[in-house]
């Protein structure tokens, strides 16, 4: 027996092309012979795990952001006596592991100390970074691969913890993801629609053609989606080494990512970000359900928003009444259209260690 | 007359891999037996032989697989086989250097950050799911089976790992509602399960025509283990390779599966 947390978010994306397929259209699917709009599972995952939400919730929002701390580590090794080609190659590859360093320049010689891009360091990162240099002073020699990997420790562990890590050159490293993602899916009938444009030459005076200078055509599509998430609390735990607190950051940082963090497709183009507007977790160790048999009927125009909500909550008691005496499992939601709930509230309880009401 | 453990599976979407080589990763559109012993397996809470480099614990592990795939038959009612879907899938991935271009990447978001878009290179693949697909599963116990079928059942109920149908992202959007019955033959077993029975009391009654048209399950189609009790007549005998051997070397055993359309009256 485990202790599942069930994720189910309500997100209305205004028109974008999020995820596409082989001829760049928004993907889609057919759901009560009807065709909806379709995130894949894996592209929302990319998006959160790859996003800067992610890692800040991970780290926490106190610590440091800065391009500066390779040239901090490298002023400290030279003010203790290392010699300055060696200090500045240490202190590369510590705040290398925090991100990509910039290239060498003729006319500043500290420039390739630097992170190309803001890093977030976590003041347990901080103080483990400083306890490294402080070894690598008094022994004189250069950090070893397994001391520079525990720098990031928390980073790596709560990526591979919850979505898993297959290597085929090396099983001996997998690991099974404690984290289910469903594809998102509209809750209305959706259709993929065409925007066909064109793009003028400004410096066409029309004396030959009028034409335009170039023709196109963009698929795209509105909808609001219904998306799934099913973490196994006990093998998070057991992925992080039972780390506790390791494993609530982790759980607040998904269910942050999950709302708030749309894939990036086209965002150029249509700027289509948005965050759940309906956010419902549930924690109990019976089998999970996702609840995506309240839109098998679309939801139809009109008050769409409102509908979701009340369709999934009635799917959400009726499954219970069936199927489980009327017992439902724990838990919390937020809803921004009625004003209910508190985001802050619910990621805490979400993350609460055991099966507490 | 048998004893069996009939469940019922529905998402809105599923995927029963096939002999997937490369790029291309094909369902069929019947439940294959590794994909759900796996769901037992999860529900058990049996280990994947390959995420421990613990020899003894490897192999005791790839035995325990194997006790359920030889311990169990499987047959199967479908009552919606699904619309086919093809996912276009893809995933970036950086170059692995070698030497000291070798980078070392803490997440994924490392990898997906720190490179140039242009060493960033795509791999492709092609995977079928179904859609809306509904079944319902029953299992026998045969000569050695490792947990007697109520263990089976309670464990479905409250499972030690996440469920899928077939793919991670395909959760289970109705709850299993196992039960333990016996039966004359896999038909009988296999009765009085349906989408749209499932759904009585839990969609709007006035809701149910119009998602009625979708679900004709007039027509289902059973497939079962060639030592199953039943007096229906195999149309077709087909050769899956289904059959779980080895999770260690990904090995699968070709199995028979006997199906035929089968008008009950009674499917709903």
């Amino acid at each position: 027996m485990s202790t599942f947390l069930q994720l189910h978010l309500l997100t209305s994306y205004p028109p974008a092309c999020l995820n596409r397929d082989d001829l760049n259209r928004p993907k889609s699917a057919i759901m009560g012979g009807v065709p909806r709009l379709r995130i894949s599972s894996q592209s929302l995952k990319r998006a959160w795990r790859a996003s800067e939400q992610f890692e800040d919730a991970l780290t926490g929002h106190l610590g440091t952001r800065t391009k500066r701390r390779g040239v901090k580590i490298f002023e400290k090794l030279a003010a203790a006596g290392i010699r300055e080609k060696e200090a500045k190659e240490w202190a590369q590859a510590i705040a290398g592991r925090f991100g990509k360093l910039k290239a060498k320049k003729e006319n500043e010689p500290r420039n390739d100390l630097e992170i190309e891009q803001l890093a977030h360091f976590s003041p347990e990162e901080e103080v483990a970074i400083d306890a490294l240099a402080d070894v690598l002073i008094s022994e004189g020699r250069a950090p070893t691969e397994p001391e520079l990997a525990l720098l990031r420790k928390q980073h790596t562990a709560a990526d591979i913890a919850l979505f898993g890590r297959m290597l085929a050159d090396n099983p001996a490293f997998n690991t099974e993801a404690a984290c289910q993602v469903a594809h998102a899916i509209t809750v209305h009938r959706a259709a993929v629609e065409d925007d066909f444009f064109t793009a003028v030459d400004d410096l066409n005076n029309h004396e030959e053609d009028a034409g335009s200078a170039h023709m196109g055509e963009q698929g795209f599509g509105a909808g609001l989606f219904y998306q799934y998430v099913c973490i196994d609390c006990d093998r998070l735990h057991e992925n992080l080494g039972g780390d506790a607190g390791l494993a609530s950051r982790t759980i607040q940082a998904l269910i942050e990512a999950a709302a708030t963090v749309a894939p990036t497709g086209k965002q150029n183009s249509f700027a289509s970000r948005a965050c759940a507007y309906y956010v419902l977790a549930e924690k109990g160790s019976r089998q999970p359900r996702s609840l995506s048999l309240a839109f098998m009927k679309p939801v139809r125009e009109g008050d769409m928003l409102d509908s979701a909500v009340n369709v999934l909550t009635s799917m959400r008691n009726n499954l219970d009444k069936v199927y489980f005496q009327s017992k439902p499992l724990a838990s919390r939601s937020i809803n921004a259209i009625a004003g209910e709930g508190d985001f802050t509230a619910l990621k805490t309880w979400a993350a609460q260690v055991g099966d507490d009401a | 007359m048998r004893e069996y453990l009939v469940f019922q599976l529905y998402a809105p979407l599923s995927a029963w891999g096939d002999i997937a080589v490369g790029e291309t990763r094909p369902a069929d559109l019947a439940p294959s037996k590794s994909a759900v012993l796996g769901l037992i397996a999860a529900a058990l809470g049996l280990r994947r032989p390959d995420t421990t480099i613990d020899e003894r614990q490897r192999y005791q592990w790839e035995t325990e697989h194997l006790a359920l795939a030889e311990g169990y038959g499987i047959a199967a009612k479908i009552t919606l086989p699904g619309l086919p879907l093809t996912d276009y899938h893809t995933a970036q991935v950086p170059s692995s250097g070698s030497g000291r271009n070798r980078k070392v990447f803490a997440t994924r978001r490392d990898e997906l950050t720190w490179m140039p878009r242009h060493e960033l290179n795509t791999i492709l693949s092609r995977r079928d799911y179904r859609q809306d697909a509904f079944a319902v599963i029953a299992l026998w116990a045969r000569q050695g089976a490792p947990y007697p079928l109520k263990t089976l059942h309670d464990r479905l109920l409250a499972p030690e790992f996440v469920l899928y149908l077939g793919r991670k992202s395909c959760p289970p959007a109705l709850p299993l509602n196992p039960c333990v019955r016996t039966a004359d033959g896999i038909e009988v077993a296999l009765d009085g399960y349906g989408l749209a029975q499932a759904v009585k009391g839990v969609i709007d009654d006035r809701d149910l025509p119009a998602i009625w048209r979708h679900l004709d399950e007039s027509k289902p189609i059973f497939c079962w283990d060639s030592d199953a009790e039943t007096s229906l007549h195999a149309e077709l005998t087909i050769r899956r390779r289904d059959l779980p051997t080895s999770r260690r070397r990904w090995q699968f055993a070709v199995r028979e599966e006997c199906r035929a359309h089968h008008a009950t009256g009674d499917a709903i």
